[in-house]
This record gives C-alpha cells, structure tokens and sequence, in this order.
C-alpha cells in the first residue's frame, strides 16, 4: 500500500493516526478524555457492523428464501426474534426454545466430533513407536508418553496426591509448567507482533519508513 | 545501599518500561538489522501442502481473524495465498468474523498476481456465517445452505467457480486463520467426517493449542503468527511485512527477556531481608 | 403446564437435537440426515440473528446513561449511540453490499481498522511489565515456566540464533516437544468435559446457558 495522494486517504490515515494516539495515551500517560472517546467509538463501530451483518445474513439465509417460496424458514426467523424475548423479565423464557436449538446442536456436534482427534489420535500417537531408533527421537517418545501420563493424572485424579501418585502428578505439574512456559513464549510474540505493527504505522504515517 | 537499588528498580513506574518498549519496537524499523530466518518443520509442511494444490482444486480459505490480528495473520494468508495463485487454485474465501471483510480485501490488495485473475471464476468471497461449529459443520454438508449469494449478492449459483462446489469432499484443502479454536471446528466438522486436510494459519497465542494436532498428523501445517508469516515469506522468495516484523520481534524480545532477568535478580537480591 | 412449556419442553427440545446431531454422524439415514441438516441450517440463522442482541444490549445500556444524563459518562455514551446509528444508517442504504457507501467504507478502512488494531496490541504493553513485575522464580514450578519461556522467546527471535546458534535449537525442542505433554493434556481432558458436559445437558442437569443455575 502506498501512501495515499488523495484528500480522504490522507485524511484516514491521519484520523487513524489519531486515534491510535488517543487509545495509547491511556498506558503512556493516564486515562483520559480522549482514551474514552476513542474507546466509545470503536464499540459503536463494532455494533454496527454487527448488526448489519445479522441484517445482511439473515435476509441472504432466510428471508431471500422465504420470499422464493421456501416457506420452511418461517421457523428459524421466528425463533431468531424468539432470542429477543431474553430482555423481558416475564417472557424470557420463550428465548429458551432457540437457545435449546443452538446450544444443543453445538453440543451435539462437540460430542461427536471430539472422540476422535481429542482422544484416541491424541492417545495413539502418544503411544506410537517412533520411526527413527536415535536417541533424541527415543527420548522425545518417552518424553511424551510417560509426560503425558503424568500430566493426565494430574488433572484428573482430583483426591489429594499422595502415596504412590505423588511423584508421578508432580512431575505431571511440572511438565504442564513447562508447556504453560512455551505457551507464555509465542504470547509474547503474538503481543510484540501487534504492537510492532503500531509503532510500524506511526512510523509510516510520518513518512518516516515508507509506506 | 544495594537493596535499595533494586527495591527502586522494582518499584519503577510501569509507563518508563511501556515508554522503552514502544522506542525499541520502533527503531528497528528505522535501521532494520535484516536477520535471517530458519524454517521449522510446521511452516514448511504448511507450505508444501499448499504447493501439492494442482491447477482448477479447489481451496477454502476461512478467515476467523479479523483486522486486530493482522499483525500476525495477514503475512502467512498473503503468502499462502501467492502460492495457491500460482498453482492456479481456485480460490473460496470465506469468514466468521463480522469485519472478515476488511481481511479478504487487504488479501487481495496485497497480492499483484490476483489482476490475472478472475473473480466469480478463480476466487470468491462468499461472506459471513453464523453458528460458530453449527455453521462450519453445515458448510461441509452443504455449502448452498449456508451461501445464497457471495458478498456483493451475485447468486452462488451464477457464479462459475461453484459449479461443482458444494461440500466438503469438493474441496481440496482448508487453510484457517485464527484468533480463537475455530480451527477445531473445521478438524472435527471437515478433516476427521470427510479426510479434508486443514492447515492452521494462527496468530503465535494459539500455535501452542494446536501443536498435540500437528504432532499427530492431524493438521498437515501450522504458521506460528508473524514467525510463521516470515518462514513463509522466505520459501515464496517475497520478503513481506512479516520478515520487516522480525526486526522489531527481536528488540521487543529482548527487553522482555531484560526485564525478567532484572525482575529475577532484583527477587533473589532481596529475598528473605524484607 | 407453563412450567412444562417453560423448562421440560425446552429440555426435552435440547436433548433431541443433541442426539439428532450425534446420529447423524453414525447412521447413513436420509431422512435423520436431512433433519439434522435442516436443524443446523435453522441454528445458523438464529445465530446470524443472535448477533444484534449485544448491540440492544448496549445501546439500552447507553441509551439509560443518555438520559439519565449519567455525569462523566453521558457524553461518551451519546458519541457510542451516534456513531453506531450512522454507521447502521448507511449500511442499510445499500445492505447488500454496504461497502458501495464511500463514508461506510472509510469509516471502516480507517478509524474501525486502526482501533481494532490498536486496542488489541494495548496488551503487547502489559505483558512486559508483567514480566517485570510479576515473573519471578519463586518455586520450581514457576523456575520451569520461566526457563521454557526464555527459550522460546530466544527461539521465536531471530537474534536468538546469533547470540548461540543451539538456542533455537532448544526452544525448538520446548515448543515442537516440550510442550506436547501439557498441550495433549489439555486437549484430551477439554474433550472429556464437553462429553461429560454434553452427558449432563443430554439429562437435563446443566441449565446454566437458559439462565439458571446447574444442578448437581
């Protein structure tokens, strides 16, 4: 993307600029007028593009439908407006009858999709001899198997460790740390990542680094 | 007099160090060190299934990140999707994100080579779906239930490139792009009921989730954020933002490193005489 | 009988679909093939509908704040409650394609883009005085956390293979196998509670998404 020529390009940018500066004056100086102006803004910007996707989606699913002669979609627009009966107090429990739709669909295919890759490949590969015979690889496949164990145990056996499950659930708490560690690792670069594409854009927009 | 300094140190007022940070993202950009960056077995998979796609396959790209992710995201689908354009794929893109839009146009504004082709024929933007697992699970039934029309209201069925698309078994390949577990939906909806392999294109937060799933062979790929976007950027052979990103990674990446080194010496130096 | 219409029917609703969803996938059946189809095209379009309730449920919440003339708060409240009434305005203009609108457009390409992006980076800042403040080895466990995290840092930063070339070596290893333990972990107990959960929605026994509280 060059830097824009015309009046409205620049003219986004710039407001762009500015509001980034107005949501950022809240961690580098202190909250602040133009924070929650900024802040209110893009929450009525998000709404809105919400609820002209709900609009836009609806009439392209349904209502197109219903209006071609596929009456069968009556249903799902009522239900739909059914949802809006959660702000009564003396009809919210008419919003039920849609949520039983989505939530036990969802649920319903949750429960069968999760069987096999959450569980029995996760289990099969954890167990599956390695191809190479080296040690590293020999390593990583005891790593894993008996780390997993340890780490399964340690969840799920929810009486007090002691006894015999006591060094195997706290070796299983301290490879969970270690996961736990790698996970905070690629966090940090998901956070630098967007904030470097910030500092990236200030940049740009002064023309300081091209655009 | 040395517990002092670091009782100081640790009492520093947290707007110095977001000060330091914003400088040091900053500079990089302006004298960039250019480092090199290696490919991990993730990224590189990802890339040789994508070039596995042959000419007229059919490719679903699910954008479930929206424009706050861009950073991370963006990088990795330009580059993907690069490749698909020169294995002349055919192209779907399609999201569960309110501003999915805004993606699939920074997509298509960043990559030159869609000039020479065709929407509605090469590539579409079918738009948004609703229902989270309910929608992904349909769209592998039945695409046309959950499309009528793509984002500008042409009917789907006018257009040439869903002629012969309208399940799961159609389509080659999924690559998603996310911020959250909609990845899982497309593993347990599309890659385990219809063998569909689905690469995960994710911001670095949940490169750890999916890991288990790449292990086992489930997703045949994985992008780690903007790390990822850079990997890929250096197999496609166009240095793109996410390579540029890198610069700014390292100087960020050291300071976090500084201050938890600092944090941890100024605890050990004053552990026990509080 | 309200009370049937109002909690067991609705249970009982629940608890067909979740089987009607399960039998779909095991059983080659048209006619349960085409209802499970039908109920989860139904489900997208409540979804799709679904999408507006935050919107009344702020623009109630704002709008109270409006008139109550809430000081300190109204005038942001009314900038929120105005910018989302143009901003919905001029996509009705043209709902099927609202992008045709030039100022719906910018608004979207500029402010919306640059603050999506913005607030979302504003953690980037917290997470390094997290690391400041709040990372310390004060036992092994969090000794352990803090050692796999440094090398994955040194690992995702390219500097990391100037300062040694084995670094990214060794946070390879953490994120390639180090971390599969407790990630598989994860995953495998994750999936254990939907079906449990999923078992209990099933008997009527977890409410909590109607809005009352779970039974034991």
């Amino acid at each position: 993307m060059a830097y824009p020529t015309d009046v409205v390009g620049i003219l986004g940018i710039w407001s762009a600029l500015l509001l980034m500066l107005m949501i950022y004056s809240y961690p580098l100086y202190k909250e602040n007028p133009f924070f929650r102006f900024a802040e209110h803004l893009f929450i009525g910007l998000a709404l809105a593009i919400a609820v002209i996707t709900a609009i836009q989606t609806t009439m392209r699913m349904a209502v197109t439908p219903v209006l071609g002669g596929d009456i069968v979609y009556v249903i799902p627009i009522i239900l739909g407006f059914m949802m809006y009966f959660i702000f009564s107090s003396d009809y919210r429990w008419v919003s039920r009858y849609p949520i039983a739709i989505l939530v036990g669909s969802a649920i319903g295919l949750g429960m069968r999709g999760v069987i096999i890759p959450n569980i029995l490949t996760q289990i099969i590969n954890t167990i599956t001899f390695p191809k190479s015979t080296d040690f590293m690889s020999m390593f990583n496949f005891v790593y894993i198997a008996l780390g997993t164990l340890f780490a399964v145990m340690y969840f799920l056996l929810t009486y007090e460790h002691k006894g015999a499950i006591l060094y195997p659930t706290r070796l299983g708490r301290w490879l969970i740390m270690i996961g736990l560690g790698a996970y905070y690792g690629n966090t940090v670069l998901f956070r630098m990542s967007m904030l470097s594409g910030r500092a990236q854009y200030l940049l740009q927009v002064l023309r300081i680094i091209p655009m | 007099m040395s517990q002092g300094i670091w009782n100081r140190l640790q009492m520093i007022d947290r707007r110095i160090i977001y000060w330091v940070l914003f400088i040091i993202l900053m500079i990089p950009f302006i004298r960039p060190l250019g480092l090199p960056v290696s490919i991990t077995d993730q990224t590189r998979d990802l890339y040789n299934g994508i070039r596995s796609v042959k000419e007229g396959e059919v490719v679903v790209i699910n954008i479930s990140s929206g424009v706050s992710a861009w950073a991370e995201c963006l990088p990795s689908l330009v580059a993907s999707v690069k490749v698909l354009n020169q294995q002349k794929a055919k192209i779907i893109f399609w999201t569960s994100f309110v501003d999915g839009q805004l993606t699939y146009e920074a997509i298509v504004s960043k990559v030159p080579s869609f000039k020479e082709r065709v929407y509605g024929t090469d590539y579409v933007y079918l738009g948004y779906y609703a229902g989270a697992e309910t929608g992904v699970a349909q769209l592998a039934k039945d695409i046309r239930s959950v499309f009528t029309a793509d984002y500008k209201g042409t009917p789907i069925n006018q257009l040439p490139i869903m002629q012969n698309v309208n399940k799961a078994e159609d389509v080659k390949l999924v690559l998603s792009s996310d911020t959250g577990d909609v990845c899982d939906y497309y593993i347990r909806q599309w890659r385990v009921p219809y063998g569909v392999p689905v690469a995960e294109i994710g911001i670095a937060m949940i490169y750890s989730s999916y890991q288990p799933h790449y292990k086992a062979g489930i997703l045949f790929g994985l992008s780690n954020g903007s790390r990822g976007g850079a990997e890929l950027e250096k197999l496609v052979g166009e240095l793109g933002d996410a390579t540029t990103t890198m610069d700014a990674i390292n100087s960020s990446h050291l300071l976090v490193i500084f201050c938890i080194v600092l944090a941890n010496l100024g605890y050990l130096a004053t552990r026990g005489k509080k | 009988m309200s009370e049937v219409l109002r909690k067991e029917v609705v249970y009982l609703i629940t608890a067909i679909v979740v089987i009607t969803m399960i039998a779909d996938y095991f059983f080659g059946i048209k006619q349960l093939n085409d209802a499970a189809s039908m109920v989860r095209t139904w489900a997208v379009v409540i979804s799709a509908m679904a999408l507006a309730l935050g919107a009344v449920n702020l623009m109630r919440a704002h709008g109270n704040i409006v008139r109550k003339r809430v000081p300190g708060r109204w005038i942001y409240s009314g900038v929120l409650i105005f910018i989302f009434a143009l901003t919905t305005l001029l996509g009705l203009l043209n709902i099927n394609n609202p992008s045709t609108n030039p100022l719906y457009k910018w608004l979207f390409d500029y402010p919306y883009t640059s603050l999506g992006q913005t607030l979302y980076a504003i953690t980037g800042f917290y997470i390094a005085s997290a690391a400041y403040r709040a990372f310390r080895a004060r036992n092994i466990d969090a000794a352990l956390l803090l050692l796999a995290g440094i090398f994955v840092l040194l690992k995702n930063a390219p500097i990391g293979e100037v300062i040694w070339v084995q670094l990214p070596v060794i946070g390879g290893w953490f994120n390639d196998i180090g971390q599969v333990p407790a990630m598989r972990t994860f995953l495998i107990t994750a999936a254990f509670g939907l079906l449990a959960y999923g078992f209990r929605t099933l008997l009527g026994k977890e409410r909590g998404f109607y809005g009352e509280v779970a039974t034991a």
